[in-house]
């Protein structure tokens, strides 16, 4: 009896670890009593099963559906700067250099687009906060209004230098941090790789980041080669993820309604 | 008389007008052998042209089955192909080649132009220009698809994120007309 009581206080804890998954700087919840948790015990079990149902899929949201390589051949994304821009880091993601310019591998870009787009859809999926960012001015208002249809974050303009690493006290106790980053460009205006990349590494956010032939790929997480100076090929990332995005919350609010019909109602008392 | 009906329907379905009088005398001499000899043998277009879409319809059913997706005989799935086949690849060096261009942008004399690679162009207004406007199209001389040097002291080259073109003037008549009805 008071095993089935401890176990059934970690399985409640376990959940409101999950629960509070989007919340990396607020304050940790403990549930110790057992017994709030029994007449829970069944909505937890709705709960858990919508958060975890994606998870057995690996394409659950289907993104590989939304672009095709003729896809990113037509908006230019295979094309790279010239050979003396290029970084060495990015050589493994180069299909070849032709006449001193830089062509992309586009079945890598397939690939790793596919993997980010699928990323971004489980974060949006689970109710996280996902913030744009680019420094490319030309991009700024296509960027912000990107992020506006989806619902999310967009930060085009000038990064503070605390603006992850010293945000409780920059903006307030207990701010919420996103919980991924979206890296348009990788380079800010002088052609160093944004701050950005560093402090979500350094906070422990996941970034998902076009890298151009001259970026530096390395702390991204899910990085993606592909050009990031055509406003074609722009235009088509912000399409992509604003489309991922919103499948990802419509398919929440889904399965929100299929278990919250099908979830056996609680004696409420 | 199976065969006559499906003779008769095969030519019917080629678009070959058959006049209904000729069909009953058909009809009539087809107890005859001379009859059956004469009339039911399809035309020359249209038993080529059943021949051809027997073929492609074949050719079709194969290439669904051997790929796992409909493919009609123009489309490229394959990045190489793609690129080989790509008008980027296939100029060659961007140097005094003449290619199309639209504009994108303009800033009182200053005209954003792009020809289709990495970067746009920025030309100035020529000066007979004046009918040159956002959405115009020009034809450029190409000189360098990306403007770059390296400099001392430098790991990287330096890019200018721009193309650099010579403006030859707004794409004349009927080659103007042409690409805006497809457009």
């Amino acid at each position: 009896m008071a095993a089935r009581a401890l176990t059934k206080g970690l399985w409640g804890l376990r959940h409101s670890r999950l629960v509070t998954v989007g919340h990396p700087c607020g304050g940790h919840q403990y549930a110790t009593a057992a017994s709030i948790r029994s007449p829970q015990l069944q909505i937890d079990d709705a709960t858990e099963k919508v958060i975890n149902q994606p998870l057995e899929k690996p394409d659950f949201f289907r993104v590989s559906e939304l672009f095709s390589v003729k896809d990113l051949f037509d908006a230019r994304v295979h094309l790279g700067h010239k050979k003396g821009c290029r970084h060495r880091l990015m050589e493994p993601y180069l299909y070849g250099c032709r006449l001193d310019q830089d062509i992309i591998d586009l079945d890598q870009t397939v690939e790793h687009l596919q993997q980010a787009l699928n990323f971004t859809a489980h974060v949006a999926y689970r109710g996280g906060v996902i913030l744009f960012v680019s420094r490319q001015r030309q991009f700024g208002h296509l960027v912000e209004s990107t992020a506006k249809n989806c619902g999310e974050y967009a930060h085009t303009r000038y990064w503070q230098g605390g603006l992850l690493t010293n945000a409780p006290i920059q903006y307030g106790p207990g701010v919420r941090l996103p919980d991924l980053i979206i890296f348009l460009s990788t380079l800010n205006n002088v052609f160093q790789p944004h701050v950005g990349i560093r402090d979500a590494a350094k906070m422990n956010i996941p970034t998902v980041g076009v890298v151009d032939s001259n970026c530096n790929p390395s702390l991204v997480t899910y990085p993606v080669p592909g050009n990031d100076d055509t406003p074609v090929a722009v235009e088509m990332y912000c399409r992509l993820f604003k489309m991922t995005i919103n499948r990802a919350k419509d398919k929440r609010r889904q399965m929100e309604l299929l278990h919250g019909l099908s979830a056996p109602s609680t004696p409420s008392s | 008389m199976a065969a006559l009906w499906k003779v008769v329907s095969s030519v019917r379905t080629c678009g070959v007008r058959l006049p209904a009088d000729r069909f009953s005398r058909t009809s009539s001499s087809f107890s005859s052998d001379s009859g059956s000899d004469q009339r039911p043998r399809t035309g020359g277009f249209a038993a080529a042209f059943d021949l051809q879409s027997e073929l492609r319809r074949r050719r079709e059913v194969e290439n669904s089955v051997a790929d796992g997706s409909v493919s009609s005989p123009g489309q490229e799935h394959s990045f190489a192909s793609l690129l080989r086949r790509s008008p980027l690849i296939q100029m060659g060096p961007a140097k005094d080649r003449v290619v199309i261009g639209r504009i994108f942008h303009v800033v009182q004399d200053d005209l954003y132009v792009d020809f289709g690679g990495k970067f746009h162009c920025v030309c100035r207004r020529p000066a007979d220009g004046e009918k040159l406007q956002r959405g115009s199209r020009v034809r450029l001389r190409l000189q360098d698809l990306e403007l770059t040097a390296r400099f001392l002291g430098a790991n990287t080259d330096t890019t200018l994120l721009e193309a650099q073109a010579v403006l030859l003037g707004p794409l004349e008549g009927r080659e103007a007309r042409e690409n805006q009805n497809q457009d």
